[in-house]
């Protein structure tokens, strides 16, 4: 006699998902450029950010920083931050871990 | 319930050994064989709880992923729970769910945090959960399903997945499972449901992120002041992360064993004498060297067998420890 087993898919969905949002082509330069440097707060993260763009400010001529330093590792910029990036910043740098 | 409500897609097999090959190969599992996710199961389990599929039990916003009462009857089904645990497994998912759990941090985090399940209230004895000797370990089925539903949840629909969201350079065994009971019947104290805020007889579940675990072995002292000094060492010497967003909530997991509990007891102590004397002790040079925002932060639990002179520090990673009733 043969059974036959009916199984649920126990996930949300398949795990390719296609975002509609398109990134904005990267900048061909920097030169002009004002860089955003969003920390997230771990260990000596600010400091790594600001070395990071002072190397990218002699060889580029990028035109300056947004400083952003977020509330906690896992969670975004507060939005007066935000407000700061997006209307000031052209490109932006950041990182992850914890 | 009737199972054509479900939503989940179905698919067919001629045996069981079918359909668990089919899940491993799909990823659907954590390395484990499953108890297959039927529709008559995943429908008696949702009754149990009192639920309809479609209900939410919760969100991962930054993961753009709602977490249905189905998908966790299917996930507790497969953890080989029995129904009647499923009222634990959805309030320990609302737990780990809640937006001060951190549950997008404390999974996808490259330390391999855990979670911790921790059970208190009458629903230890009805379904049978380990609060004394070994309730860390294999062996207890409630302990054993009710934690592995909340981790099959986490990989199947929050998507925390070793290479995908998961980023964990080692992780650890306790992301199997790492559920367990207060042992209130053989402690004087108050237990950690009521402490923070509920009934006696209510029935809770606290879900507490755990970036390491850390025993306090202490042989020697006979004092209330000597075992706390134990602990002590023990907290100073780790790191109790917690940030700017995570305020002064962060809390630190305290498991007081039998042997310690003992001397505690008999000296008259009770949680708030352990905190009262910790306290002051994590500030010490005038500068706050242990991250948590006040006493209460500190929760202490008893749990564990007789023989062992330890307890048991369970550091957080960057989330409160959250408890929610079962209902």
């Amino acid at each position: 006699m043969s059974e036959k087993w009916i199984g649920l898919d126990p996930t949300s969905g398949p795990l390719e998902r296609r975002d509609e949002r398109e990134l904005r082509p990267r900048p061909e330069s920097l030169d002009g450029h004002v860089i955003g440097l969003v920390a997230n707060g771990l260990g000596r993260g600010e400091e790594l950010l600001d070395r990071v763009y002072h190397g990218i400010a002699e060889r580029t001529g990028a035109a300056g920083a947004v400083r952003v330093l977020k509330p906690g590792v896992s969670v975004p910029p507060e939005p007066a931050d935000w407000a700061r990036l997006t209307s000031e910043a052209t490109v932006a740098i950041t990182g992850f871990g914890g | 319930m009737a199972a054509s409500v479900l939503q989940a897609d179905r698919r067919e097999y001629g045996s069981y050994d079918e359909l668990l090959e089919d899940y491993f190969e799909r990823g659907w599992t954590d390395g484990l064989p499953i108890v297959a996710p039927t529709p008559e199961k995943v429908a008696a389990f949702l009754a149990a709880a009192g639920l309809d599929a479609a209900d939410v039990v919760g969100e991962v916003p930054t993961r753009e992923v709602v977490v249905t009462a189905e998908q966790a009857a299917a996930n507790a089904v497969m953890a080989g729970c029995r129904p009647e645990y499923m009222p634990a497994v959805v309030a320990a998912l609302r737990a780990h769910l809640h937006e001060m759990g951190n549950c997008h941090s404390t999974t996808g985090t490259l330390s391999g945090a855990a979670q911790a399940v921790i059970l208190n209230g009458p629903v230890r004895s009805e379904l049978g959960v380990a609060c004394g000797a070994a309730c860390f370990g294999p062996g207890f089925r409630p302990n054993a399903t009710i934690g592995r539903a909340l981790r099959l949840v986490i990989r199947n629909v929050c998507r925390a997945i070793p290479g995908v969201l998961d980023r964990a350079s080692f992780s650890t065994p306790a992301r199997y499972q790492f559920c367990f009971g207060e042992d209130e019947e053989d402690s004087s104290w108050r237990p950690m449901h009521v402490e923070r805020g509920f009934a006696p007889e209510d029935s809770t579940v606290t879900v507490a992120s755990v970036m390491n675990m850390v025993s306090a072995v202490d042989f020697h002292s006979r004092t209330p002041e000597g075992i706390c000094d134990s602990i002590l060492g023990v907290i100073l010497s780790r790191f109790v992360a917690t940030d700017r967003w995570l305020g002064d909530g962060t809390n630190l997991v305290l498991v007081v064993g039998p042997e310690h509990r003992r001397f505690f007891d008999r000296a008259g102590w009770s949680k708030d004498d352990i905190r009262s004397y910790l306290w002051p002790r994590f500030h010490e040079d005038g500068k706050r060297s242990v991250g948590l925002g006040r006493p209460e932060g500190l929760l202490i639990v008893a749990a564990g067998g007789d023989g062992m002179g330890e307890s048991w520090l369970l550091f957080p990673h960057l989330a409160w420890a959250i408890t929610e009733k079962i209902v």
